[in-house]
């Protein structure tokens, strides 16, 4: 046995004696060092914050590799956003990658300059619900990277030349999506969806609001919700606790709390009173069909019923959708998935047309599954099955720091990172009788809103 | 000198845990050569495997052969159907999926260590007896046909297809068949014909299999000396005896209505393979001018022009047989003509001036980090196993790679580059709405 291997199993051992629940107390030796307020623990992650400024910082040890995941989530996304603004979420996050104050690449430190330098695994992303900026590196590169992400959390380059040349980088990646008629479906399925909630538009936003947006509106953004109280920093690896905790404090303790309150947004959805509908009509060969119902928010109790029902509709080649769709030949690929979201989350399930399989057919096949889930329910032996695949996911996503991070990343961002321990938990008790029950609520046709994107054959020429 | 120390300082500190080499165990079992890898991640083992039947091997015959094969092996065996096998995996949650590439299928698993003989039973079995029956076959074919049909309209494999037709001769391996072909081709495809392909090139001859992670080491090679016992046969790659290169200035416009972003590759074929002299500095050369944020494309292209979301270069294909060298790009229609002279003037520049020692030294730095922080998950191992067995490496290739890349010298890089490349010569392909541009 190697060393390595008896670290990675007191790593191990720790671990298991975590994973019943949410503690109050750490699993392992909780890391005291001043500045800090232990808060919880779970799953062999511990949180802590800063007393200073109110950031939470969240660890997670492993010693299995010499490397180190660090991301930073602010809780900040296009929820954020009301017309006008859409986009600039996004933007911003372009924009963190142009310079702060401490380094920036006149000086050859920018964080491109150092992470690239180094061979860090790193970029950043932006949703409905939080906007993240990750990098897994050697253990030896953590404080360096620490260091300038700290500094672009208040120290940023906010110039209008950088915002005018990032513009239309921005307009390239929204035109790159437009290419894909499934995803523009979604986009107008999502769009159709949501009334009221800023879930509406794209996170990528509609394209004037790219074009147009201006620079002080970015300022703004970036003053409003780039604070140590609004974001929550992630530590996974090999790290020594108290160091790491040290660290965080050097660099991200010289800032104050946000000097306002953080905005919430408080835009409900109005109730829906009758079934939408949406129609795509682009150059393509194959057509798609979706149907989308409004569910409750991810950390909501019947989350882990919709996700049992899920994988039983789409999870490899015993599940429902593949028998009845795909297996008779009216769709290449069929699936049901739940977007998790801070508010209001959304369900769909969708199929891709196999060659000469009509919309209708596909559509009325969805339906059916749905159905004979509502009135016959799902077996014992589904639900079984579904609930090996979520004991062996648990430990597949063990494997590799990044990977732990980006999933606790998806719980940070809908309100509550402990569920990144106690969802699969919360789904090994699910029963039939609750697939069933979830079915019966959420799926109602008034409720829904479908979309088919129908290929039209326009003439091409070139090669 | 600071970088190279830098590089010299990272190396040590992560030697003791990369030792790769040292780790892994390699060995010949049941004719496949297998290597297993026991690393520190508690309970997960992959598991990937190749074996010479990629699309190239159609030669003259059908070319949608290899793939309809490929499709054929999780549809059933001759002991379970394809409901039974995926529901033998998905009671554990277990994966096993395949691949086909340009010379090589790929199988890919996944599962806890505890059901490790299981899922090898069940990879031995879908190669060795695959069911091959009529009926799923015509499934298969359908949704082959169905995925080629989407493809059409997708901008990036259009152009890919037609650039690799553009660099690469008739007979070369890497040479694409156009979507339309295999269309015409998985139409008219017969079971009888997947059977002959299946006997010809499926057999331990040229298998490799790679086990990592939580990998009961002895009770793997029992199970797999087991599973595979008695299998007999295979083909070897294809490896052209001569490097053939298609030079000439071209212009390829693949038109695609309603596609906002156009996708562009500018490039060659490079008549090397990666082991070939001149191949390694190439590609750290090609670094400097594409590799991430940082490479001059990105920093200028995209950072201070905005013409492009993303834009990078890269050498391809070049395990086995030689290979490519390409900038792939996206821009909009009305900004194509812009995007593509600052793309060709940054060529330019690189070609004519070479790099700079700074550059090259931060390069180095950064590819050997990338390269040792992508050892750090199982799967990141697997495939840096089975890239450098494909290359024609053993294991210890593993360890001297990073010293490898340390070592270049910068005028052995600016001659690599100017030896193998010729901007004047290399192809260009759009994709996309090219009206807009002017086209």
């Amino acid at each position: 046995m190697s060393p390595q291997v008896r670290i990675s199993t007191a790593f191990a051992a720790c671990l298991m004696a975590a994973v019943a629940g949410v503690y109050p107390r750490p699993a392992c030796a909780a890391a005291v060092v001043p500045g800090f307020s232990y808060v919880k623990s779970a799953g062999g992650i511990d949180e802590y914050r800063l007393d200073s400024n109110g950031l939470t910082v969240l660890l997670a040890p492993d010693h299995s590799a010499p490397v180190v995941t660090f991301q930073v989530t602010y809780q900040v996304g296009s929820r954020n956003e009301v017309t006008g603004t859409t986009g600039a979420t996004h933007i911003l996050e372009h924009l963190m990658f142009k310079g702060s104050e401490g380094y920036n690449d006149p000086k050859g430190n920018s964080v491109k300059q150092f992470l690239e330098r180094v061979g860090g695994q790193f970029n950043a992303n932006t949703s409905v619900d939080r906007t993240t900026y990750f990098a897994t590196v050697g253990r030896e590169n953590l404080e360096g990277y620490i260091a300038i992400e700290a500094d672009r959390m208040r120290n940023l380059w906010l110039h209008e030349a950088d915002r005018q040349s990032e513009m239309t980088v921005v307009r390239n990646e929204y035109e790159r999506g437009k290419n894909d008629p499934d995803n523009v479906l979604l986009e107008e399925v999502t769009a159709a969806a949501y009334v009221a909630l800023p879930y509406h538009h794209p996170t990528i936003g509609w394209r004037s609001d790219i074009e147009h947006v201006p620079i002080a509106k970015l300022h703004d953004f970036y003053d409003t919700f780039y604070w140590p109280n609004n974001a929550t920093v992630s530590v996974i690896g090999d790290i020594d606790p108290a160091a790491a905790l040290n660290l965080v404090k050097k660099y991200y303790g010289v800032y104050p709390h946000s000097p306002q309150p953080i905005p919430g947004m408080y835009t409900e959805e109005p109730p829906q009173t009758g079934a939408r509908r949406v129609v795509i009509k682009r150059p393509g060969e194959l057509g798609t069909v979706v149907i989308a119902h409004k569910v409750p928010n991810a950390r909501d109790a019947d989350q882990p019923a919709l996700e049992m029902l899920d994988a039983i509709l789409s999870s490899g080649k015993n599940a429902r959708l593949y028998r009845a769709l795909v297996d008779k030949g009216i769709a290449l690929n069929a699936g049901s998935a739940t977007d998790l979201h801070r508010d209001l989350s959304l369900h769909t399930v969708y199929a891709a047309l196999a060659p000469g399989a009509t919309h209708m057919q596909a559509e009325k096949a969805l339906l059916t599954e749905i159905d004979r889930i509502k009135t016959g329910g799902v077996t014992a032996a589904e639900v079984a099955r579904v609930k090996q695949q979520f004991i062996a996911a648990d430990a597949y996503k063990r494997d590799g720091t990044a990977a732990v991070a980006g999933e606790i990343n998806e719980w940070i961002a809908v309100g509550d990172w402990t569920l990144y321990v106690t969802f699969p938990q919360k789904v090994e008790q699910v029963t039939p009788a609750d697939v069933q029950r979830v079915a019966k609520k959420y799926f109602d046709e008034d409720q829904s809103t479908t979309g088919w994107f129908v290929p039209v054959q326009q003439a091409e020429k070139g090669s | 000198m600071k970088y190279t120390l830098c590089a010299a300082l990272m190396l040590a500190s992560w030697g003791a845990w990369a030792n790769m080499a040292a780790q892994a165990q390699r060995a010949q079992v049941a004719g496949i050569d297998l290597i297993t890898d026991r690393t520190n991640v508690k309970d997960v083992v992959v598991i990937v495997g190749v074996l010479p039947a990629g699309d190239a091997m159609a030669e003259s015959g059908n070319i949608a052969i290899p793939t309809l094969t490929g499709m054929m092996l999780d549809r059933g065996t001759d002991s379970l159907d394809k409901f039974a096998i995926a529901a033998e995996l998905e009671n554990v949650g277990a994966e096993i999926s395949f691949s086909v590439a340009t010379q090589s299928l790929k199988d890919n698993a996944k599962c806890l260590k505890k059901d490790l003989p299981l899922v090898l039973g069940l990879i031995a079995s879908e190669l060795r007896r695959p069911a091959l029956q009529a009926a799923e076959f015509d499934k298969a074919k359908q949704q082959f046909i169905g995925a080629l049909q989407g493809s059409l309209q997708n901008t990036e494999s259009r152009a890919e297809e037609a650039f690799g037709r553009a660099v690469f001769p008739e007979e070369h391996p890497n040479r694409p068949h156009p979507v339309a072909d295999f269309l015409t081709a998985a139409k008219a495809a017969t079971l009888d014909e997947v059977k002959a392909f299946h006997a010809k090139y499926y057999g331990p001859a040229h298998m490799t299999l790679v086990l990592v992670g939580d990998v009961p080491v002895a009770e793997a090679k029992g199970e797999i000396a087991k599973d595979f016992a008695g299998w007999s046969g295979g083909q070897d790659y294809i490896r052209p005896a001569t490097a053939a290169v298609a030079r000439g200035p071209r212009e390829v416009p693949v038109v695609l209505n309603d596609k906002p972003s156009v996708s562009v590759i500018l490039g060659q074929a490079t008549g090397l393979r990666y082991r070939d002299p001149g191949a390694l500095a190439l590609r750290v050369g090609t670094a400097v001018l594409g590799r991430g944020f940082t490479g001059r494309l990105m920093g200028t292209v995209r950072d201070k022009e905005g013409l492009t979301y993303n834009i990078s270069a890269g050498l391809a294909e070049d395990s086995i047989a030689d290979g490519s060298w390409d900038i792939s790009a996206s821009f909009a229609p009305e900004l194509l003509n812009r995007g593509i002279a600052a793309t060709r003037r940054e060529l330019d520049k690189w070609w004519s001036d070479g790099v700079t020692e700074t550059e090259l030294a931060e390069h180095k730095q950064g590819i050997i980090g990338s390269y040792l922080v992508s050892l750090s998950t199982t799967g990141g191992v697997a495939g840096a196993i089975v890239t450098a067995l494909q290359r024609g490496y053993d294991l210890n290739w593993l360890d001297q790679y990073p010293d490898a890349v340390n070592a270049l010298t910068r005028d052995q890089v600016n001659a690599a580059i100017k030896t193998h490349l010729d901007p004047k010569t290399m192809v260009l392909v759009e994709a996309g709405s090219l009206g807009a541009a002017g086209h």
